[in-house]
């Protein structure tokens, strides 16, 4: 990058919020993946004018421009592959607005998921994805990968809920979508094409979400099963019956060994563990709910079931969920967290391909997921500085997803493609599509200037 | 390229492990304050990454990364992975020291108690109208921040003793220098042998530190194995005032900062509380409590070497304490009440004591 262009990047947002440090442009190589690139320079802007004139900018002198949240990522999509310049939201951390009464919050793309929950819990509202990462991960970050978590199968994922969008073009202009209503039929939806964009089409400045009442009752359950068949039945009956679980989540044997290999918890090591989460406003809407799924539990064959009877209880229940990530995590030196969504049916039919994938290829992928909502994470710790096992992760990983997507599946439920998948565009989106993608990538940023190299949308 | 560096042999295992989740951005205080993804943990072990495959070279260039650390081990608390920054970066700068990349003050710092006997090159300590190197049961050990900056807090926890009838004696203490560890030197032996050897003379069984800070150096650090091996106990004054009954109480609403040195480097959340609780039966808890308190900025050197930030952590810290609207903050440490002190701002009109200064307070209007 030129001299003369890092010059007039401090102009814009003043000489405290430029870098080019080399601690910053570490900092700035790399996500929660393997993929690592410096850029040349990275500002913290203030506000949308000083975004606007940045792209302006970008777009004259076609330097590539990476917006980053808190780089949580697990696909590689803050990754400036191609060097740049990173557009660091952090420093644009407003909440601007919450009003309960038209049931919404505009916050600026900085906040911290878990900020604007604690601004909404004294009027018992929330914003309902609920990320694992949400004690770090920004608004925008959620909005830009279209963010899921464990609530998902019933109250769905961030898409669902942003109402607008204030979104600098790469050309500068300042684009607004969307309204502050909960419905509205006007024109093309603006709005969701954003959402998801990976920072490819345009810079999120402002987002206006809808937020939930929060239920303030749960009742938590758990259940194991020696064979993963017949939770998978339970998955899909219970998907069926007539009731939405807040959660319903899953572990796998594999977890449960490396849980047990790493911790005293002396886990039962079942083919499949499900904790089911209902919720509610009284105790006999979300016991009417928990008596529906214990008993698909048990006519399924589970071999234990277990009701909480308090909140100590019901953290008990969740260790073995929760704690899979860390565990997994020490395993080994590298960590690929996966994710996968199938049709709910065809749960078990991927739990058996990873299982029998660790197998054929030598490795450890301990898994869980979303079972409500299909959405998979296979968990692979292996070591990193091994060529021959990095090669195996690699074969596991494209056998996996051409297994997905026979099966009907889709290639991230929650993660976003970035770098990570990809390769594996074409294997889900037939050429229309692609050819659409591309044709609007190629209408928003014709000169590829913004986050270039991501989904696989080569201009 | 082959591993050269101390940090690498020791800990390059845990440094790989870092999976760069980035979850250390909830609670790293740097973080918080500057939003500079450098700074914090995750940021730290990307650099080390790069040194260790040969990238990049140790120097200066690091600096104000790698000696920008608290040390207050928010971080490996939170770490999925199991990563203890606070140890990778001692030893780092360590290796950095060695090689003469170090900041200024750190190098000024381990010169000081060279030609000195406190951090703060004082020559004539304060004497606190007590007596010194007297036979007692215990020994007071005031700590650097108390002898010389907080005397007021050091002088009511002195009366609180005598109230107490603790039979305790001062001596004539000179720093533990455990804070050149944190700065990438070593503990100065010739103070380490001064200190030890005042204690064993006043016969004492147990050394009761005012300062978390040095009761984690007494208790932890090979100079000091000398006073294990003549079974001389070392507790912090929440340990020994947990058992005493002030009777009195406050009806205040009160709420306490965990300093890290005697939180999550020493796992002692409780006994602090247990006293609170008898004075203050409103207390209230800060959003970051225990395991997860937020730190007050002063540790790891960071106060003396880059000021500016230190104070901010701090302003982010007291806004804890406005959000509950508590009107009496207390902790145990002398430095965080130092530096949570100097960044209070007028509007804030909260008050900030020592716990031990706190009861001895309520103890005298109670008179």
């Amino acid at each position: 990058m030129e001299t003369s262009i890092k010059e007039r990047l401090k102009e814009i947002v003043g000489p405290e919020n430029y870098t080019d440090d080399l601690i910053d442009l570490i900092a700035y190589s790399k996500d929660a993946t393997e993929h690592k690139h410096r850029p040349e320079a990275a500002v913290w802007p203030l506000d949308v004018n000083q975004v606007s004139k940045i792209l302006m900018l970008a777009n004259e002198k076609l330097f590539p421009v990476v917006p980053r949240g808190a780089g949580t990522s697990l696909a590689g999509l803050p990754v400036p592959e191609r060097g740049g310049l990173i557009l660091d939201m952090a420093r644009m951390d407003k909440i601007l607005n919450i009003s309960i009464e038209d049931r919404l919050a505009v916050v600026q793309p900085g906040v911290v998921y878990q900020d604007l929950e604690r601004a909404l819990a004294p009027d018992d509202f929330c914003f309902p994805p609920d990320p694992a990462s949400g004690a770090v991960c920004t608004l925008g970050g959620n909005v830009a990968t279209n963010a899921g978590g464990i609530k998902g199968a019933k109250y769905g994922t961030t898409k669902d809920y942003v109402l607008a969008l204030e979104v600098v073009l790469p050309d500068g202009r300042i684009l607004h979508t969307g309204s502050q209503c909960m419905k509205t039929s006007s024109g093309y939806d603006l709005t969701k094409l954003f959402v998801g964009s990976e920072g490819t089409l345009g810079v999120i400045t402002e987002i206006t979400l809808k937020i939930n009442p929060r239920p303030p009752l749960v009742t938590t359950s758990m259940a194991t099963f020696d064979d993963l068949e017949d939770a998978g039945r339970a998955i899909s009956e219970i998907m069926y019956s007539g009731i939405l679980p807040s959660a319903l989540e899953i572990v796998d044997q594999q977890s449960l060994k490396a849980i047990n290999q790493n911790t005293d918890m002396n886990l039962p090591e079942v083919e499949a563990l499900l904790v089911a989460e209902t919720d509610g406003y009284t105790q006999e809407e979300v016991e009417f709910q928990m008596a529906k799924i214990t008993k698909i539990f048990k006519k399924n064959n589970a071999a234990t079931v277990r009701r909480a009877e308090n909140e100590e209880e019901a953290a008990a229940l969740w260790t073995a969920r929760k704690t899979a990530y860390g565990v997994t995590a020490r395993i080994n030196n590298t960590l690929f967290v996966e994710d996968l969504a199938v049709p709910m049916s065809k749960v078990p039919d991927i739990l058996r391909t990873i299982s029998d994938l660790a197998k054929k290829y030598d490795l450890k992928i301990p898994t869980v997921g979303h079972a409500g909502d299909g959405n998979i994470h296979p968990v692979i710790s292996f070591d990193g500085t091994s060529r021959s096992e990095v090669e195996r992760v690699e074969k596991a990983t494209k056998d996996l997803f051409e297994k997905v997507i026979e099966l009907g599946g889709t290639l991230t439920g929650e993660h976003g493609i970035g770098l990570a998948k990809a390769p594996f565009m074409r294997m889900e989106h037939d050429d229309v599509a692609m050819d659409v993608m591309l044709s609007m990538k190629r209408l928003f940023d014709p000169n590829n200037i913004l986050n270039p190299g991501k989904m696989g949308l080569e201009l | 390229m082959d591993v050269q560096y101390e940090f690498a042999n020791k800990f390059r295992d845990q440094i790989l492990r870092c999976s760069s989740c980035g979850f250390c951005r909830a609670i790293c205080p740097l973080f918080g304050l500057t939003k500079r993804p450098a700074l914090n943990a995750r940021g730290k072990m990307l650099v080390l990454k790069e040194v260790m495959d040969g990238s990049i070279d140790l120097n200066d260039e690091l600096v104000e990364t790698l000696f920008q650390c608290t040390t207050c081990a928010g971080c490996a608390e939170l770490c999925p992975s199991g990563v203890n920054v606070p140890d990778i970066i001692k030893q780092v700068r360590k290796d950095m020291v060695f090689l003469d990349s170090c900041h200024p003050v750190f190098k000024g710092m381990n010169k000081l108690l060279q030609e000195h006997t406190n951090i703060y090159g004082e020559d004539e300590p304060e004497d606190f109208e007590r007596e010194r190197n007297t036979p007692a049961e215990y020994v007071f050990f005031i700590g650097c921040v108390g002898s010389y900056r907080e005397d007021e807090p050091t002088m009511a926890t002195l009366d609180l003793l005598d109230h107490f009838r603790v039979d305790y004696t001062l001596i004539d203490e000179v720093c533990c220098s455990g804070v050149l560890e944190d700065v990438g030197y070593e503990i100065n032996k010739n103070l380490a042998q001064k200190n030890i050897d005042l204690i064993l003379a006043t016969g004492a069984k147990t050394v009761i530190t005012g300062c978390p800070f040095c009761s984690r150096t007494f208790n932890n650090k090979t100079q000091y194995d000398r006073l294990k091996q003549e079974k001389i106990k070392i507790i912090h004054i929440s340990q020994l005032l947990k058992d005493f009954d002030p009777g009195v109480k406050t009806d205040k609403l009160v709420t306490y900062h965990d300093p890290c040195d005697l939180g999550r480097h020493c796992g002692i959340y409780e006994e602090p509380r247990e006293i609170i609780r008898k004075i203050a039966p409103n207390f209230v808890e800060m959003r970051h409590n225990r395991a997860n308190a937020l730190c007050c900025g002063a540790g790891g050197g960071v106060r003396g070497a880059f000021a500016k930030n230190s104070i901010g952590m701090a302003r982010r810290r007291l806004e804890e304490v406005e959000e509950i609207q508590a009107e009496v903050l207390l902790t145990e440490c002398n430095s965080c009440l130092h530096n949570l002190d100097n960044a209070k701002l007028r509007a804030q009109k909260f008050k900030i004591y020592t716990t031990s200064q706190f009861i001895n307070q309520l103890i005298e209007s109670d008179r």
